[in-house]
């Protein structure tokens, strides 16, 4: 689904954000990024988005060499690809409900599709009753509830978030995994960037670790610290 | 549907920031008030030199001694120059005729000719194809011989030619430099719509909407400025077009002298597309560097 080969970015001024970094992605995953801040999980996950190109290195997303693909297929691109931010990114001056049709709306898909879908993918999310709020009407979780909502309303093939859980508490941090655990079983490759270890430590799914832009470990079923030798 | 929706968005664009849209606005109608404007001034000035085109410009005054054989070769000779649109033959008579009318009120110079026929010459009267023509053709005319005098009513055709030229290089400089500023000011207007729009448009982007899709309602924002622009201009130059007109003729009676609406709506219908290109270049500058993923 994703495969990133011999990727490294340089940004303008010299700072190396990822080293030669490889690695696949199989369609259904769901993978953490991990590692501490500044080793280069958001700029993986950014060159993923195109948002960014690569210094150096090759990059396939959905059977797409991405690193060479002209501009005007970037949407294209996007739209099966799902995004979520530590930061929700919602309009402040939309409801639920718009933020979430805004995603249909801007690609063109036709109101009666947007009355049908967006109630179904805010009762997936558990905020069906809250769909006229404002988001500053609703808790931190409830947000990032509704960003979910958002990112996942078109279906996409990949759910790409970076720290998702950045800003919530403990509490509402397993929700809003329990929210993406159960997108990934409907078949949704799932790469999530963190550093939240309780998380990545309860769900035990694939780990991959970065330190200084390379990756350091590629375990699966793995926790946030390397195993310590002879622990199983 | 998506139309709609796209202008919706321009529509939203142009109300928040209805001051800076206004001045963007008004550059526009300024600009295009002075080009329309001058137009309606220049097809005044052209109709009033056409007024002289009609009449003969050139006089040939002929020799007393050139036969009437001699004065039909000349006529016809001078009847193929390019510049000539027609020639007329006025015999003496005629022009005592013409001449008695002309000073009917001062008897003594009545008696002077009709006492001397010879003070009074035949001559071809010669009417230009354009009325700036009339030097080309008066050069010609001294070397042919059996014309005695050539005389030209040119000063007030040179005046009004000069001014009508004079006015239109004064005018595109103007034009030049508000359509810059006009240009400026919308793509101003795009800019802080864009920044105005930042988040949604970050989120746009995000979620996959085409380029032309993030695009289209900031270049109908800049579209609409400038139409409506022009729409004020071509409003206040219809409604003073009589005004103009009268402004630099010559014209006996220059209220008779009025703008056929055929030459209004087509120059009217000019000057708004113009409008909008000056609001598309705007926008497309305002867009420059901007909205790239």
């Amino acid at each position: 689904m994703i495969r990133v080969q011999d990727v490294s970015k340089v940004y303008d001024g010299g700072t190396v954000a990822v080293r030669d970094v490889t690695l696949e992605i199989l369609k259904g995953e769901f993978v953490f990024l991990v590692g501490p801040s500044g080793s280069g999980k958001s700029t993986l996950i950014r060159l993923m988005l195109r948002q960014e190109l690569p210094t150096d290195g090759k990059i396939w997303v959905a059977g797409k060499l991405i690193t060479e693909l002209p501009g005007w297929k970037v949407p294209l691109l996007r739209r099966s690809i799902g995004t979520v931010f530590q930061d929700f990114k919602l309009l402040p001056s939309k409801t639920v409900f718009e933020n979430v049709a805004f995603a249909l709306e801007v690609i063109g898909r036709p109101r009666h599709v947007i009355r049908n879908q967006v109630p179904q993918v805010l009762n997936l999310v558990g905020l069906g009753t809250k769909a006229d709020r404002l988001p500053n009407q609703l808790s931190g979780g409830e947000q990032q509830r509704v960003s979910i909502a958002r990112a996942f309303v078109n279906r996409p093939l990949i759910l790409l978030a970076d720290e998702p859980t950045g800003n919530l508490d403990p509490a509402t941090s397993v929700g809003i995994m329990r929210l993406l655990d159960r997108i990934n079983r409907t078949g949704t490759t799932v790469v999530m960037a963190t550093h939240d270890n309780a998380i990545v430590d309860a769900m035990r799914r694939r780990v991959v670790a970065l330190e200084r832009g390379r990756i350091v470990r590629d375990q699966s079923r793995g926790a946030y610290e390397p195993p310590v030798e002879g622990d199983l | 549907m998506r139309f709609q929706y796209l202008l919706e968005q321009a529509m939203i664009n142009l109300r928040r920031n209805v001051l800076v849209v206004f001045s963007a606005v008004v550059a526009v109608f300024v600009m295009l008030t002075l080009v329309f404007g001058t137009i309606v001034l220049r097809w005044s000035i052209d109709q009033d030199i056409g007024r002289w085109d009609d009449n003969v410009r050139v006089i040939a005054f002929l020799s007393d001694d050139v036969s009437l054989e001699d004065v039909d070769a000349i006529q016809a000779d001078i009847q193929q120059w390019e510049e000539v649109e027609a020639v007329v033959y006025f015999s003496k008579a005629e022009a005592l005729v013409e001449f008695r009318e002309l000073f009917a009120d001062q008897q003594s110079l009545i008696d002077v000719v009709e006492e001397d026929p010879s003070v009074l010459p035949a001559s071809l009267r010669i009417a230009p194809v354009q009325a700036s023509d009339y030097s080309t053709i008066t050069n010609r005319l001294f070397v042919i011989p059996g014309i005695r005098e050539v005389s030209a009513a040119d000063e007030a055709i040179d005046a009004l030619v000069a001014r009508s030229s004079r006015l239109r290089a004064f005018a595109f400089w103007i034009v030049i430099v508000l359509g810059a500023a006009a240009v400026v000011l919308i793509a101003n207007t795009i800019r802080i719509a864009i920044f105005a729009r930042r988040d949604e448009l970050s989120i746009m982007k995000l979620v996959g909407a085409g380029n032309w899709f993030v695009r289209i309602p900031f270049f109908l924002e800049g579209i609409t400025e400038g139409v409506l622009g022009a729409m004020l201009a071509v409003a206040l130059v219809w409604g003073v077009r009589g005004s103009i007109a009268e402004l630099f003729s010559t014209a006996i009676d220059p209220g008779a002298l009025s703008v056929p609406a055929e030459f209004m709506i087509r120059q009217a219908m000019l000057v708004l597309g113009f409008g909008a290109g000056t609001g598309l270049l705007g926008s497309a500058f305002g867009m420059w560097g901007f909205l790239r993923d």
